[in-house]
């Protein structure tokens, strides 16, 4: 018997889902550091101009791709090529790193999304309250997550406690399905992580200078050191590389979440209203409220030159050690530091659960079986993949995981993906497909955006990456010696999960063909 | 804050509260799908 597929309760529930999965822990961490790092407000105008060039277009293929293969049963990536190009028997296979790419990233995001369920109940239990000096507060995270044995954590087993009750709750919530899951849960943590954004951009624009010795540290200063723009930096490759990086990153394209939340739409659904809501509800969350926080907040205690280097220590020393550092300086510092983590909570299982989806979905339509099944079948299977992301952090495992399943393999579906679209499936269908039911017209000159500059923006990508940097990174040339090994058997095992997904869509096109021929016969 | 920086700040702010607001009223101005 075929099932009938899940369907969102409303408009409002796929846009807060879509938003939801796109407003992540980059919003608040990845975007200001990138900014600060790269021309500072002078990063705006290639951004800009990759969310024109790059993140709306993509973003209005892979919404119509995904609600194209919801009208054939398809949820993933594997069975929404195939509708649009039958006559080619390879091109499922190429649809695997849809269900690859967020699965990967799956296995190491939810690892980071406990942390900060962790540090919200550390912020709120004052656990770390103690603590002015970035030494103290990075002991306090290394010991944490395990890579050092010190007076606050003697192992792995608190983040373990916390990883195993984040991994549950994104477990029950993919249970419960698309509308009483996601669509719930979005709708509840997205207007709250709004709420803990905007009391934090409050209280940082109300910092003054708080040192009255240093009244040059202050919170105009702070802005100052993020927007003022170095307009020479705009001839260097690299800010252009970055900004497009950003996009991808921010806007959830390229993963294949998005055709899977599209594909359980109608036929009369609009696509162009709400993927443009979600895309500016996300670069909202990134541009006014992310870059509103960290970096001025740190700038008025830290000062300039401190700020140099904590900008470019990396994601997660702004998150965990720089951002509470400064907020236990402020009043009230239990409260924001709680504020601070569960916003970044709220902002990863929204993601999290979206990068779940695709895989269950997978299983769901090519194999036919209930939601509940795939939800355990699929908690099992990623269970076992996050352990080696647990238990060898500091072997470079996560960074491996990050470059192939969330950096690289983007870029290059996202290519797949918009020249099937513009040149297979053909732009005048492509076109027509976008505006069915559609609430508001796509200006015409996306229809030359979409067939020629995204296509060629994402071979430039690729191009300069191939150029640069794909040497390095083959041969590890920057990973410690003791690391290789354990890089190299990351790989391996992507190839391993690559492939067992390339055969379970031969097996389920089988099935589906001798289930074809069965009904024909009877 | 220096002109650069404030110029580049309430453009950008400018252009997404412009886009969020834009999206939102006609989202308003349509029925929901169901």
């Amino acid at each position: 018997m075929i099932k009938k597929r899940d369907s969102w309760g409303s408009r409002l529930g796929i846009i807060m889902a879509v938003a939801g999965s796109a407003i992540g822990l980059g919003n608040f961490l990845r975007f200001p550091a990138k900014a600060a790092a790269n021309g500072g407000g002078a990063f705006m105008i290639p951004y800009f101009v990759s969310f024109l060039l790059l993140g709306i277009p993509l973003m209005w293929v892979e919404w119509t791709l995904g609600r194209y293969g919801g009208g054939y049963e398809h949820g993933t990536a594997p069975g929404i090529f195939h509708s649009l190009w039958r006559k080619n028997r390879f091109i499922k296979y190429f649809g695997v790193i849809g269900i690859f790419g967020p699965l990967v990233i799956f296995i190491y995001y939810i690892y980071i999304e406990s942390w900060t369920l962790a540090y919200s109940f550390f912020a709120i239990s004052g656990k770390y309250s103690g603590f002015s000096d970035l030494a103290g507060m990075k002991g306090f995270l290394l010991g944490f997550q395990g890579l050092e044995k010190n007076q606050y954590f003697n192992g792995l087993q608190t983040a373990y406690l916390f990883f195993l009750v984040t991994f549950l709750l994104n477990i029950v919530v993919i249970y419960y399905g698309i509308k009483g899951g996601i669509e719930k849960l979005c709708k509840f943590a997205m207007p709250l992580l709004f709420i803990f954004a905007l009391i934090l951009m409050f209280r940082v624009f109300t910092l003054g200078a708080p040192d009255t010795l240093k009244p040059d540290w202050n919170v105009l200063n702070g802005f100052g050191f993020l927007w003022n723009a170095d307009f020479s930096a705009l001839k260097s490759a690299k800010i252009w590389l970055e900004a497009a990086g950003q996009i991808f990153f921010t806007l959830s394209v390229g993963i294949g979440v998005i055709l899977t939340y599209a594909s359980y739409l109608s036929k009369g659904d609009d696509i162009v209203l709400s993927g443009l809501t979600a895309a500016s509800t996300n670069s909202f969350a990134e541009v006014i409220l992310g870059a509103s926080i960290i970096i001025p907040a740190a700038f008025v205690f830290f000062g300039p030159v401190d700020m140099q280097s904590i900008a470019n220590s990396g994601i997660f020393n702004l998150g965990f050690v720089t951002m509470p550092l400064v907020l236990n300086k402020l009043p009230l510092s239990e409260f924001m530091g709680f504020c601070w983590f569960f916003l970044l909570f709220l902002a990863g299982i929204t993601s999290s659960v979206s990068l779940a989806q695709p895989a269950v979905a997978f299983l769901e339509d090519e194999f036919n079986i209930t939601r509940k099944k795939a939800a355990a079948t699929f908690g099992l299977i990623a269970f076992f993949l996050c352990q080696p992301v647990i238990f060898f952090l500091g072997r470079g495992v996560l960074n491996e995981l990050d470059f192939w399943g969330g950096t690289f393999f983007l870029v290059v579906f996202a290519t797949i993906e918009v020249i099937l679209f513009a040149w297979v499936f053909g732009m005048e269908r492509a076109w027509d497909e976008i505006h069915k039911g559609a609430d508001m017209r796509v200006p015409k000159i996306y229809k030359f955006i979409i067939k020629y500059v995204t296509p060629l923006f994402l071979f430039l990508i690729l191009g300069m990456w191939l150029k640069q940097e794909w040497l390095p990174i083959i041969l590890m040339k920057e990973v410690a010696s003791a690391d290789r090994p354990f890089v190299f058997g990351t790989r391996l095992g992507l190839l391993f999960i690559f492939l067992i997904l390339a055969i379970l869509v031969k097996i389920a096109w089988r099935r589906r063909g001798n289930l074809g021929k069965g009904l024909n016969g009877s | 804050m220096e002109v650069s920086g404030w110029f580049l700040l309430v453009t950008s702010w400018a252009l997404i509260l412009g886009l969020f607001l834009f999206c939102l009223y006609r989202i308003i101005l349509k029925k929901e799908i169901k």
